[in-house]
């Protein structure tokens, strides 16, 4: 017999071992929205019962931790994360899949989040790095504690956010509810809790890494997406500047030959596919990232 | 036998409750005046009769959020006073349309099924 909301929520998740660990987390903060305030309820009607012996009827009516992690298990089947169902690519063709990237909107998703990533990188960096000094430089005088405090909880609204945004452009499934603090226990332990779960430090790194990365996959592919584009481009720019297109090496200037310009058409064609397929791999492995440092265990 | 019969009552009753589940939950929503509700709210409000087969309140939280997703509720939270934040929803434009033709849905087919039930009573008749 379970007789704490807290025992329910071990149960919970026990039974949902193995599904996403951001459906993990959705149906644990719904299960203890609910719980919570089913007991809060039950003993404003009657003051002097126990959590112990208002639980059992509780459970009993929101369905035992079987019953609730099927329901849920049921749910994630029917619901794609993010942009939907992935373009079922069996029987194209290999030239039909290495061009259809074009109609492919996690390739566009990807793209963008890899163009936005500068931007978000430089914001959670500047803050991050801002945050911390800050408060580990006045840990000394009583103030620092609460400051730290404050921006390990800002931390973890980032690691939010980027979710959203992850599972948004990259469709990974990430967590859609911000973790449920747990009312019953102290202040103390709570604090405690935000230092010594894994969580906290790993979106920090997260957060940090961000503009590393950002900075590659935003010069990376703001660089692809140019040079393609000016090889596609080459008939229009030759005829409004009189001028093939040349690089100039050293003190040498090449100058591409008339015939070679149906070349720099493909060329640039075949570029620009190639950067919207490197776009997707790469958002494959940076959703990796993001599940494994801002999804909590 | 007795445990044959009633797996297959539950069997029946499971699957005609998912069809049926979201249509409720987006009728009671709309039927609150529009007003947000949190789950447990909700969840309290179509508590049905002892007798009567229903979802556990813990089956209501997914079915809400698969019509969140897709665009029929929205839901934020809200922090309370008493206990955890709580999530309210709040049924959509095109949830609103959506219920519409549901309803239109559920009244053809129940006047189908029991037309179909009565027929067959007739029959017996005979």
């Amino acid at each position: 017999m379970i007789k704490s909301i807290d025992e329910y929520l071990r149960q919970l998740k026990k039974e949902l071992a193995g599904s996403d660990p951001a459906v993990i987390q959705d149906a644990v903060s719904d299960a203890e929205e609910h719980l919570r305030t089913a007991l809060t309820q039950a003993q404003k009607a009657n003051p002097n019962v126990s959590e112990a012996d208002a639980i059992p009827s509780i459970i009993d009516r929101y369905g035992s931790a079987q019953e609730v992690a099927a329901a849920y298990r049921q749910m994630e089947q029917r619901l794609p994360p993010g942009l939907g169902k992935p373009a079922s690519s069996a029987r194209r063709s290999l030239v039909a899949r290495f061009f259809g990237v074009f109609a492919d909107p996690k390739a566009w998703g990807a793209l963008l989040y890899m163009i936005l990533a500068l931007g978000t990188g430089i914001i959670y960096f500047t803050w991050v790095i801002t945050g911390l000094s800050v408060s580990l430089g006045l840990i000394v005088l009583i103030v620092g504690l609460p400051l730290l405090i404050l921006f390990l909880l800002s931390v973890r609204v980032i690691g939010f956010v980027e979710g959203r945004l992850v599972e948004a452009l990259l469709g990974v499934r990430m967590p859609r509810r911000q973790r449920a603090t747990d009312k019953s226990i102290g202040w103390w332990q709570r604090i405690k809790n935000l230092f010594r779960e894994r969580n906290t430090w790993t979106i920090l790194v997260y957060s940090i890494t961000q503009l590393p990365l950002g900075i590659v996959y935003f010069t990376v592919f703001v660089a692809l997406i140019s040079i393609s584009l000016y090889f596609i481009a080459t008939p229009v720019t030759m005829l409004a500047f009189h001028a093939p297109p040349y690089i100039i090496v050293g003190d040498t200037e090449y100058t591409a030959v008339n015939w070679a310009i149906p070349l720099f058409v493909i060329g640039g064609a075949l570029l620009l596919t190639a950067a919207m397929h490197l776009a997707k791999l790469v958002a494959r492995a940076h959703g990796g990232l993001a599940k494994f440092m801002l999804v909590s265990k | 036998m007795p445990d044959e019969i009633e797996s297959e009552d539950k069997k029946f009753q499971k699957e005609l409750i998912s069809g049926i589940s979201a249509l409720v939950l987006l009728s009671v929503l709309n039927d609150a005046a529009s007003e947000p509700m949190y789950g447990y709210q909700i969840a309290k409000l179509i508590q049905p009769q002892e007798d009567i087969p229903w979802l556990k309140q813990g089956a209501l939280y997914p079915v809400l959020r698969s019509l969140e997703s897709s665009n029929l509720l929205q839901s934020w939270v809200e922090p309370s006073v008493s206990g955890p934040p709580r999530r309210y929803y709040q049924i959509t434009d095109s949830g609103r349309k959506t219920l519409e033709r549901w309803k239109k849905m559920w009244s053809q087919m129940t006047t189908f099924v029991d037309a179909v039930m009565k027929g067959e009573s007739y029959d017996q008749e005979h």
